[in-house]
């Protein structure tokens, strides 16, 4: 074993038929040239055949190509693979169904959680839809308070008289709102008109209020009864609630506390 | 899990390598009981990742399951034998050969038997490029993807696997063939 090992290497591959060819013919070359590499390789023939043709190859025992298969089988039915009875190895229909079914019953550890999911969906919308539904209506109510403020048209039916507003009113609309008329403390009617919110014409009542304009939206309400509210924005306040089956919103630039003051009368008047 | 049409196509293309998987695994275990379990795991590893097999030879792929996982249970159940290996040129100075116990002698007689077990005795590094090579037939890039090391090693490996071979089934030989290269210019051919 004095050869040097590349060049072992390189008779090993020689023999095994993996020398690209350049190295092939110059290796070819010294074969011719030198006994003791032809010797090698002579070796190396006799000990590749003696391997192949002796050392023993085992092949895999039946028992193991059983259970490989209903492995597979077990598999396609979407079971743990283990299975000591050996079953077919092909996948028929049946299995095939089984393994559908499986996989659908897969999911059902998930069902509780989607069934929480789904109930905290409803609840969250229950609660965030009416709120949403007041910013709607709060938007909607601002928008038509300054249009009417721009156009300087806010007043249709000129009165101080709740009984000529009232009936003009009821003339223009499908539902007859209460209207009320401030008895004192700076306070005035000046008339009103018919506009739109929420998708529907709704009574417009417009007051004075120590020079302030202050606008009243009223139409009839799904909910008869409801608590004052207050919200602002944009420097407007606003105030809603429902009674007596009519829904009222009021806005004004009036300060908070003659607003809120204002607003005690109006929600209780009528 | 793995689809229907994937286990129909491991069925067809995979399962007919069960004899070679089996083979390698008996070899590296070197035990009937050992091997079943080992390629019982490797065909569930394989059916595992047979989905995102791309390629058609699927032979060496399934021997590289079937290889890791032996290693794998190995160096779980028998540590002793997964003794790191050093393929650097110093390391060339092999193990010694066999014993020459009058029994072992006796066992010689019969060369199926020699070839047999003077195989079995290569360590496991050694033992596997030459079952890959020889009983399976594979080429050296094959080896050298099956076995995870570069195609240099893989040869330099079957190098000395084939000279610990040598030195197994005929000590007798050695001193013999040293006389002859002895005298010779050491390396300096081109």
């Amino acid at each position: 074993m004095n050869l040097p090992s590349t060049d072992i290497r390189q008779l090993n591959a020689f023999v095994d038929g993996e020398l690209d060819l350049a190295a092939q013919l110059v290796l070819e070359a010294r074969l011719k040239e030198d006994a003791v590499l032809r010797a090698q390789v002579e070796h190396l023939h006799g000990l590749r055949e003696a391997v192949r043709g002796r050392a023993e190859y085992h092949a895999a025992p039946d028992a193991l190509r059983r259970r490989v298969g209903a492995m597979v089988a077990a598999q396609a039915a979407g079971h743990a693979p283990v299975a000591a009875d050996a079953r077919p190895v092909s996948i028929d229909s049946a299995t095939g169904l089984k393994a559908i079914l499986a996989q659908w019953f897969a999911w059902r550890p998930l069902v509780p959680a989607l069934g929480l999911a789904a109930a905290v969906f409803f609840v969250t919308n229950l609660v965030l839809l009416p709120a949403r539904l007041d910013e709607r209506i709060e938007q909607e109510v601002i928008a038509s308070h300054v249009r009417a403020t721009l156009a300087q048209r806010m007043i249709d039916v000129e009165s101080s008289d709740h009984h000529t507003v009232k009936p003009w009113l009821s003339s223009r609309l499908d539902f007859s709102p209460p209207v009320y008329e401030p008895a004192d403390g700076g306070s005035a009617l000046l008339g009103g008109r018919v506009d739109y919110v929420d998708g529907r014409a709704v009574a417009a009542l417009v007051y004075r209020h120590k020079g302030h304009v202050v606008e009243s939206y009223v139409w009839p309400a799904s909910s008869s009864q409801a608590a004052v509210k207050f919200a602002e924005e944009k420097g407007f306040h606003l105030a809603h609630w429902s009674r007596g089956g009519m829904a009222h919103w009021v806005i004004s630039d009036l300060n908070p506390a003659e607003f809120s003051a204002l607003v005690a009368q109006l929600s209780s008047s009528d | 899990m793995t689809a229907p049409a994937d286990l129909q196509r491991f069925e067809q293309l995979a399962l007919p390598h069960l004899d070679a998987a089996y083979n390698l695994a008996r070899w590296l275990t070197r035990n009937d009981d050992d091997a079943h379990d080992v390629v019982q795991e490797a065909v569930l590893r394989a059916l595992r990742y047979f989905a995102s097999f791309r390629g058609d030879n699927v032979r060496p792929w399934l021997l590289q399951v079937v290889r890791h996982t032996c290693f794998a249970w190995l160096k779980e159940n028998r540590p002793g034998e997964m003794v790191p290996l050093d393929d650097s040129e110093e390391a060339w100075q092999v193990p010694g050969p066999v014993s020459e116990e009058p029994h072992v002698i006796a066992a010689r007689n019969d060369e199926r038997v020699q070839i047999n077990q003077a195989l079995a005795a290569l360590p496991i590094a050694f033992r596997e490029v030459l079952v890959l090579r020889e009983l399976e037939d594979l080429s050296y890039k094959e080896i050298a993807a099956i076995a995870d090391v570069p195609v240099g090693t893989v040869m330099s490996r079957l190098a000395r696997a084939r000279a610990l071979m040598r030195q197994a089934l005929a000590p007798e030989v050695r001193p013999a063939l040293r006389a002859v290269v002895r005298p010779l210019p050491n390396g300096t051919q081109s």
